[in-house]
């Protein structure tokens, strides 16, 4: 019987840690290869609380506190440690790092903590750790409580366990766990409409950390001993390989993983092992070790999404009537704000602007004003340095010298998701949709101002966002109505034809209700009447008071939406006009035909 | 002052053993495009080989030579049964990180199964004592510096001077633009397995031989000594690599006489997070 | 020249209605082309037109779904790039067209990575005889070059092996026009004055027109018009394909 009091709370320690590890990796893409440590730190500051301030075992063991907390108040430490201690981390995954470097910065932290703890004795008792740490509402350790406790405790446990699931569930399934998943699928591109990488990862590292940290406290209660040996950073692949198997992303696969591998692989095979005396003492713990490699490559070959695959979310999206012409929604959505900022003409002016490449000016000191509430297109060779200059004007690339003024302000310095905030919104050549989000989901990234898009939003629950998410969800359904997606708008974005994925980052920019727009080939690959239909949508986004700025090979598209015009050649502006002015300009041609 | 000459002494030698296994690792890396986290347990493969080599009555210098056999032909194993595969079908960088640390839990663990997890050494001698100005070496000691500085010049010239190492060079610059240029690049990759793998052999072993008794966790720490050393210098540029191992050994052996032994790793750690996350590309940084 | 005369003279490259792309649809469609020994053949035609990938499809960079690639009378279809350069193409791509962290010698040594030790410094010196700029600059890292300069050390790179074909995606890309001139007049045709067919792919219709042999013109993922640089001039269909804006793909 008390091995099955074991078993269970292993199980609430292990799925309360693989609950907090998926919300990490598998919902907000964060690698944290050191996320033992959370649970390590967890499970000290829950002991250092617990045990009264001398210990009664002849002082051979040293910490700091010894307050004696009574119960939960350790346990509420235990979860605050572990999400402190991720604040430092953060450096490690903003924007600047590639994924699989900040990994490795994540596991080297962890071996050097582990090694720091093991060999700091005034706060950590060194590699002894600290041992008697009483069970909670008792005086003494957990072994020595009686069995309806121990019955009570793992009851406990699992009603955490219970907790833990419904709080990572309230967070993943909210705006803010969207918007993490947006991040996971395509960071750059979720920076590009509006979203703060660098506090969105340093959430998901807070919240893993803390839950960790919780699993920690649970644990250090019902064995009363911490030792630092054992949360080496073997332990978190453990958790990485019940994750995997279980379905990174979905948080019943997490509990299945954590059922599996920790609980039901490890815990039973100890158990023989520590049955059959005849075995050499090391071989059974360190197959299983062998066994996890195993099992890792194997999943990871066989079947990645695991045993549990993230489920698609399906939005039920009501029945709108027939389809208006695209652009309408929008249309009346901008006139009001249109009128607000009628202050100026001009919305955006680039002065002198340049880039260099490593000696190649790919934009040589370009100057251009858009008016507000034009189409105007932006045309030239290949190289001739359009993509560059929509990626200096958003923000995506630094200038190397010159001003870029948005809405009279100075943005030369300010990064792509402040520009986009401000209602500056750029698409990008290649396909850039969040793949495993859905066609709404995509949509539903971007819509501005939503009260569920933030941690403590996600948290306040549905009740709290579900008006702005209702909007949010009606202005998407009349977008794809616009623009003809509606039989595709609850599937994958990742699995839609190259066409239809534009038409995604399209309507996704238009999420973000934004005053101009910064479109790059937004019809490369689009079926020609499809892409009519777009310039049309264009168009009428133009005449509710919408700017677009729009790089575009396809001349007739040019001719038949957009005015003025702009052709760059060579990293430099050569001239602006109608299309049928710009035909008949020589330079024009000559730079077409010479290049 | 004897105890700072000691300590530089100290650093030399793990900075030689770095050496070695750094430019293996990050050669591994700029080619294949593995960030391969199950290098320091191939290492401990090597180490083990020689210890049986060395268990037959064999000096541990011959035993040596199997070692970096073993780990070659482990290293090409991986690549061909696990990396090599998982790149073909398009994994991410990521993925194929975890599958490394999985591939390193099955070699550790598979020797520990086998060995039993017990401490065991090589049967030699130390040699003698030699005092160089100021820094006492014994002449084994010496021979591992030897040994790598040998290595090194041979990395060089394996880079600089040969066809093999040129093709290396260029796949990991460019690989479709090498293909194009008649490289083979599926060879080109092998060799470099094989040729890191015995790099990793060696290192495994002149670590081995360095600390005197070894398991098959001994090599644990040593990993993250590694990563430091490479991503110190910059990732996949193989000078770099040997600065940053110079760098590392140095360091943490030299301020072990400052502060408390048991902390010199922890300076060079810290000194590789601070580079992370100042100048991701490292000292040298070329490639990102 | 007539069909039957084609016939006669065995083709250094000759690509018969190859049909390709990215996976999903295809980008060109049943494109035909040919480039005899000795002769400097281009293929012009505005962005998106497929000229491009035309190129990829013919060196193996992208898997040709229909049609027939021969290199001097060999099929080709689906050989691996490493492959090609065995098969005598040499392929300066658009981008990424040198090994940056290498020096310019280095560089030269990679392109005739398939030649016997011995014949590597003659090949060099007779690099260096046709880019004569690259000479002063053989241990700089190629990264570091111009450029100008750099499009020359991917030419040369090529010329090593001395290939019966060359296949150049847009060299002049991101060049000064002065630059560009020199490149397409200077040693472009310098490449086929050696016997070597040159398939050119080029932005800049006008300047490659005149040191071309034969001109195809794409749009739309298609062979638009073909003929010599003497019959596309004349052509007012000619300015208009450029200018006059057919729907096109990617």
């Amino acid at each position: 019987m008390y091995y099955l009091i074991i078993l269970l709370v292993y199980a609430a320690v292990d799925v309360i840690a693989c609950l907090g590890l998926s919300q990490q990796f598998g919902v907000a893409g964060v690698t944290n290869f050191g996320f033992i440590i959370f649970q390590a730190a967890g499970a000290y500051v829950a002991a250092v609380l617990a045990l009264p301030p001398d210990t009664a075992n002849g002082g051979f063991q040293t910490y700091i506190g010894g307050w004696h907390l009574p119960f939960p108040l350790p346990w509420i430490g235990a979860a605050a440690a572990g999400g402190l201690l991720a604040l430092p981390f953060t450096f490690l995954v903003g924007r600047r790092l590639r994924g699989d470097f900040a990994a490795v910065g994540l596991l080297v932290t962890a071996v050097l903590l582990n090694l720091l703890v093991m060999n700091y004795r005034p706060l950590f008792n060194g590699d002894a750790g600290v041992a008697v740490v009483p069970a909670p509402l008792t005086g003494g350790m957990f072994v020595g409580t009686s069995s309806s406790y121990q019955w009570i405790f793992a009851a406990g446990g699992l009603i955490v366990a219970g907790a833990v699931f419904w709080f990572v569930r309230r967070i993943t399934e909210s705006p803010y766990g969207r918007t993490l998943r947006a991040m996971r699928d395509n960071d750059k591109i979720a920076d590009s409409v509006g979203k703060n990488l660098l506090v969105l990862r340093t959430g998901a590292l807070v919240t893993g950390g803390a839950i960790a940290g919780l699993s920690g406290a649970i644990l250090v209660s019902f064995i009363g001993v911490w030792s630092p040996g054992e949360w080496s950073y073997a332990e978190t692949i453990v958790l990485f390989t019940a994750v995997i198997i279980g379905g990174a992303g979905n948080h019943v696969g997490a509990v299945l993983g954590a059922v599996l591998v920790p609980v039901g692989f490890e815990e039973i095979t100890r158990f023989i092992s520590n049955n059959n005396p005849n075995l050499p003492p090391n071989l059974l713990p360190s197959l299983q070790w062998v066994a996890i490699g195993v099992l890792i490559a194997v999943f990871l070959w066989l079947r990645p999404q695991g045993i549990l695959p993230e489920r698609r979310r399906v939005i039920a999206l009501p029945d709108i009537g027939p389809a208006r012409p695209a652009g309408a929604e929008m249309t009346h959505a901008r006139s009001d704000a249109a009128r607000r900022r009628s202050s100026g003409t001009q919305i955006l002016q680039a002065t002198d602007v340049s880039k260099q490449f490593g000696g190649v000016h790919a934009v040589a000191g370009v100057s251009l004003s858009v008016d507000r509430g034009t189409l105007t297109g932006l045309i030239g060779p290949n190289g001739a340095g359009k993509s560059t200059l929509l990626s200096l004007l958003a923000g995506t690339e630094r200038v190397s010298g010159g001003q870029i003024r948005y809405q009279g302000a100075d943005v030369t310095a300010l990064p792509a998701y402040r520009r986009a905030r401000a209602g500056l919104v750029r698409t990008f050549q290649l396909a850039s949709e969040f793949k495993r989000l859905t066609v709404l989901e995509n949509l539903l990234s971007a819509a501005p101002g939503n009260r569920g898009d933030s941690f403590a939003g996600a948290v306040a629950g549905k009740r709290y966002w579900r008006g702005d998410e209702a909007r949010a969800i009606a202005r998407a359904q009349a977008l794809i109505e616009d623009f003809g997606l509606t039989r595709h708008a609850n599937d994958y974005a990742g699995e839609l034809s190259g066409g239809q994925r534009r038409l995604v980052e399209i309507m996704r920019a238009l999420m973000t209700e934004p005053d101009m727009l910064l479109l790059d080939e937004p019809m490369a690959g689009v079926h020609p009447e499809l892409a009519r239909r777009i310039g049309h949508a264009l168009r009428r986004l133009c005449e509710g008071g919408m700017t677009i700025l729009m790089v575009e090979h396809e001349l007739a598209i040019m001719d038949e939406f957009c005015d003025p015009v702009i052709v760059m050649a060579e990293g430099s502006i050569l001239a602006q006009g109608t299309m049928g002015e710009l035909r008949n300009r020589s330079d024009v041609v000559e730079a077409y035909l010479v290049g | 002052m004897s105890l700072l000459l000691a300590s530089v002494g100290f650093g030399l030698i793990t900075s030689a053993v770095l050496a070695v296994a750094a430019v293996g690792f990050t050669l591994q890396f700029a080619v294949t495009d593995v960030l391969n986290l199950a290098f320091a347990a191939v290492m401990t493969a090597g180490a083990f080989t020689a210890y049986l080599v060395n268990e037959q009555g064999y000096s541990v210098w011959v035993a040596l030579v199997a070692a970096m056999a073993a780990s070659s032909l482990l290293s090409v194993a991986l690549n061909y049964f696990v990396y090599s595969p998982f790149q073909r079908r398009g994994a991410a960088p990521i993925t194929l990180v975890i599958v490394s640390l999985g591939m390193a839990l099955i070699i550790e663990f598979g020797i520990a199964a086998f060995a039993g997890g017990v401490g065991v050494s090589y049967q030699m001698s130390q040699g003698r004592t030699i005092t160089l100005g100021g820094l006492v070496l014994t002449t084994v000691q010496l021979t591992i510096i030897g040994i790598s500085v040998v290595v090194m010049a041979g990395v060089h010239a394996l880079l600089r001077y040969t066809r093999l190492g040129k093709a290396m060079r260029a796949t990991a610059a460019n690989r479709m633009l090498a293909r194009s240029s008649g490289i083979r690049a599926g060879r080109v990759i092998a060799t470099t397995w094989a040729v890191t793998g015995a790099l990793c052999g060696l290192a495994g072993t002149v670590f081995a031989i360095d600390i005197g008794t070894f398991d098959s966790s001994s090599t644990d720490i040593f990993l993250i000594l590694i990563l430091a050393a490479v991503f110190l210098g910059g990732p996949g540029n193989a000078y770099a690599a040997m600065l940053g191992a110079l760098v590392i050994g140095l360091i943490t052996e030299v301020s072990a006489v400052y502060i408390q032994a048991d902390y010199k790793y922890a300076v060079a750690f810290v000194v590789l997070l601070a580079m992370l996350a100042v100048r991701p590309s490292g000292l040298l940084g070329v490639k990102t | 020249m007539s069909a039957e005369a084609q016939a006669d003279v065995q083709a250094a490259l000759q690509a018969d209605g190859i049909t390709a792309g990215y996976g999903g649809d295809p980008v060109i469609r049943d494109v035909s082309v040919r480039a005899e020994p000795g002769t400097v053949v281009s293929v012009v035609g505005p962005n998106g037109s497929g000229k491009s990938t035309l190129l990829k499809a013919l060196t193996g960079v992208l898997s040709v779904s229909a049609g027939r690639v021969q290199v001097q009378g060999r099929d080709v279809t689906r050989l691996a790039p490493e492959e090609m350069a065995r098969a005598g193409v040499g392929y300066v791509p658009q981008v990424d067209d040198v090994f940056a962290p290498l020096t310019v010698r280095e560089n030269l040594e990679i392109g005739g990575y398939l030649l016997h030790r011995r014949e590597l410094a003659p090949r060099i010196e007779h690099v260096l005889a046709v880019f004569p700029r690259l000479g002063t600059m053989l241990s700089r890292p190629a990264g570091k070059l111009s450029g100008g300069e750099r499009k020359m050390l991917a030419m040369g790179r090529v010329l090593m092996l001395q290939p019966a074909v060359f296949l150049l995606d847009e060299p002049t890309a991101n060049l000064a026009p002065a630059i560009a001139a020199t490149l397409l007049n200077d040693h472009v045709r310098q490449l086929a004055a050696r016997g070597a067919a040159v398939l050119i792919v080029e932005q800049r219709a006008r300047a490659v027109l005149a040191i071309s042999d034969l001109t195809y013109v794409m749009g739309g993922g298609e062979l638009r018009m073909e003929g010599t640089p003497a019959e596309l001039s004349a052509s007012p269909d000619f300015v208009a394909s450029f200018l006059g804006g057919h729907r096109s793909a990617g």
